[in-house]
């Protein structure tokens, strides 16, 4: 392993200690947001692009994205957000050409307002086209009752949806630009 | 009028709160014909599910003879826990967000009314024998118990933190709660709610299940991915049983246990005696609330992100149906009558 990679593992070992982890206390009410685009190539150039656990750089909020594993089951990844934060995921389930599956392993609440976060990225032909899924299961980031606005269930949906509708409609402009 | 309805009647009278007693009167007469009995004769099973579709603010009414939806009931405040009355015509339905029990007439598939039960009302049982209903507080750390007519408060106990699944032994005199954060099964006496003991369980508890003699106890442990097994009189754990990712909870059935791991979209099932898992059945995503029918024949489970309600043979433990219910199914408890 590089040097690099290996100051990079030990971040992520270190700041899964200390962020708040999957198995903390939650809200009782478990959110769901699913979002889809149609795109108007076929399924294999779509996968091509979004495919890799470790390039998430389709999305226009990540800025970069580190890891290890590749696409094997428990691989990670640290993406860097632009204009700040940090998310640390890790791949929970990898069907080649079809989809991933991933939890968020660590995340400040103030970077992304959820807690134990997954979620799963799929794409299926539908003709000459393709139609890429994105959905996700989590709670909200607060862990005790009545949150505030800007950690409740509400605010969780809004924020999760941002994220999928920013990074879907980005990646049919790319795709479909021939990116 | 019942004897109960007319007790719980007077209790209201004796408090002086007018309001209450309008409510309590109003609802013991519309309930009179529906009221728990004291003792439970053992009723034909009326072959339906009703599931608690958590997100979609409904409880859908499967009938399982032909697997369709025959109705669907809206009930506000995201309700996710079910329990049923010991004639099972009467249903106990959590909104954990409303901070709510709403009690509903599964017979007529109407509301009834609802009461208050404390800050995160989730996990709910009712005591086949007395009919009395507990419901488990996961912000308060508390079990309420309420009479089942009316909903009054008779009784609360503190328990261990986050007390999630609740349930009661068929002689009605033991409670049993997953105190999920905890990590520990909290045995109460049903009738007191005096503490008879704690059972160190796996990581975060969150359903548990009684075996129909009473004897042992089986709380599906979110955070280390297994199953404990408990032995109820002894107040001990006396196995442990690696499951899928995030099991949910536990049924069971011809001597086998089925258990329903969230993360893994799968049924783990392992014998009751050996402890040796038997086969793991892919379902659909989010396998939550999962029980079994009353001649053990089929188990029947709740898919949150799917939104299926699905079957299993219990003979051949193949999935042999699936039906779509509302959004976010829950049905965590008792849900089959």
């Amino acid at each position: 392993m590089s040097r690099r990679g290996l100051v990079w593992m030990m971040m992520v070992l270190l700041l899964s200690q200390v962020a708040v982890g999957p198995l903390d206390a939650h809200g009782p009410t478990r959110q769901k947001v699913t979002e889809k685009v149609e795109i108007n190539a076929p399924a294999e150039k779509v996968w091509a692009v979004i495919g890799s656990f470790q390039d998430m750089s389709w999305h226009p909020a990540v800025a970069n994205t580190e890891g290890n594993g590749g696409n094997t089951k428990g691989a990670t990844r640290v993406l860097t957000l632009r204009p700040a934060g940090r998310i640390i995921e890790a791949l929970s389930n990898y069907d080649a050409g079809k989809s991933l599956s991933y939890e968020i392993t660590a995340v400040d609440v103030k970077v992304l307002p959820v807690s134990n976060y997954t979620s799963t990225l799929s794409v299926e032909a539908s003709g000459g086209k393709s139609v890429v899924e994105w959905k996700a299961a989590f709670y909200r980031g607060f862990l005790n009752n009545d949150p505030p606005p800007e950690l409740s269930d509400e605010a969780a949906v809004r924020a999760i949806k941002g994220v999928f509708r920013a990074g879907l409609d980005a990646l049919k402009a790319k795709v479909e630009a021939g990116g | 009028m019942t004897a109960r309805g007319m007790r719980a009647s007077r209790r209201g009278l004796g408090s002086g709160l007018a309001l209450l007693v309008i409510w309590a009167t109003a609802m013991a007469t519309a309930m009179a014909e529906t009221a728990p009995l004291p003792v439970a004769p053992k009723l034909a099973e009326a072959g339906e599910a009703l599931i608690t579709n958590q997100t979609g603010d409904s409880l859908s009414v499967v009938r399982l003879s032909d697997f369709r939806v025959v109705a669907e009931l809206a009930i506000d405040g995201k309700p996710a826990g079910i329990a049923l009355s010991p004639n099972r015509r009467t249903a106990y339905v959590t909104s954990p967000d409303g901070k709510v029990v709403t009690i509903v007439d599964a017979v007529s598939r109407r509301l009834m009314g609802r009461f208050s039960s404390g800050n995160g009302p989730l996990g709910i049982a009712v005591n086949p024998v007395s009919g009395r209903v507990y419901v488990a507080d996961w912000y308060q750390h508390k079990i309420m118990a309420h009479e089942p007519v009316t909903g009054l408060l008779v009784g609360e106990k503190s328990v261990g933190k986050s007390p999630s699944g609740l349930a009661v032994t068929p002689d009605g005199k033991h409670l049993l709660s997953a105190d999920r954060d905890s990590n520990q099964v909290t045995i109460l006496d049903a009738d007191t709610l005096d503490l008879i003991g704690t059972v160190a369980v796996g990581e975060r508890p969150f359903g548990v299940t009684v075996s129909a003699d009473g004897r042992r106890a089986y709380s599906a442990n979110v955070g280390s991915n297994d199953v404990s097994v408990i032995d109820v009189p002894a107040r001990s754990r006396i196995g442990t049983v690696p499951v899928g990712r995030r099991p949910y909870a536990v049924a069971i059935a011809q001597g086998r246990a089925f258990v329903s791991d969230q993360y893994d979209a799968t049924v783990t099932v392992f014998d009751v005696a050996t402890l040796a898992v038997v086969k793991v059945i892919p379902v659909g995503d989010y396998p939550e609330g999962i029980a079994a029918d009353t001649a053990g024949r089929n188990i029947y489970v709740a898919c949150w992100s799917a939104n299926t309600l699905e079957r299993i043979d219990t003979a051949t433990l193949e999935v042999t149906g699936k039906v779509a219910v509302g959004d976010g199914p829950r049905a965590f408890g008792d849900f089959i009558r």
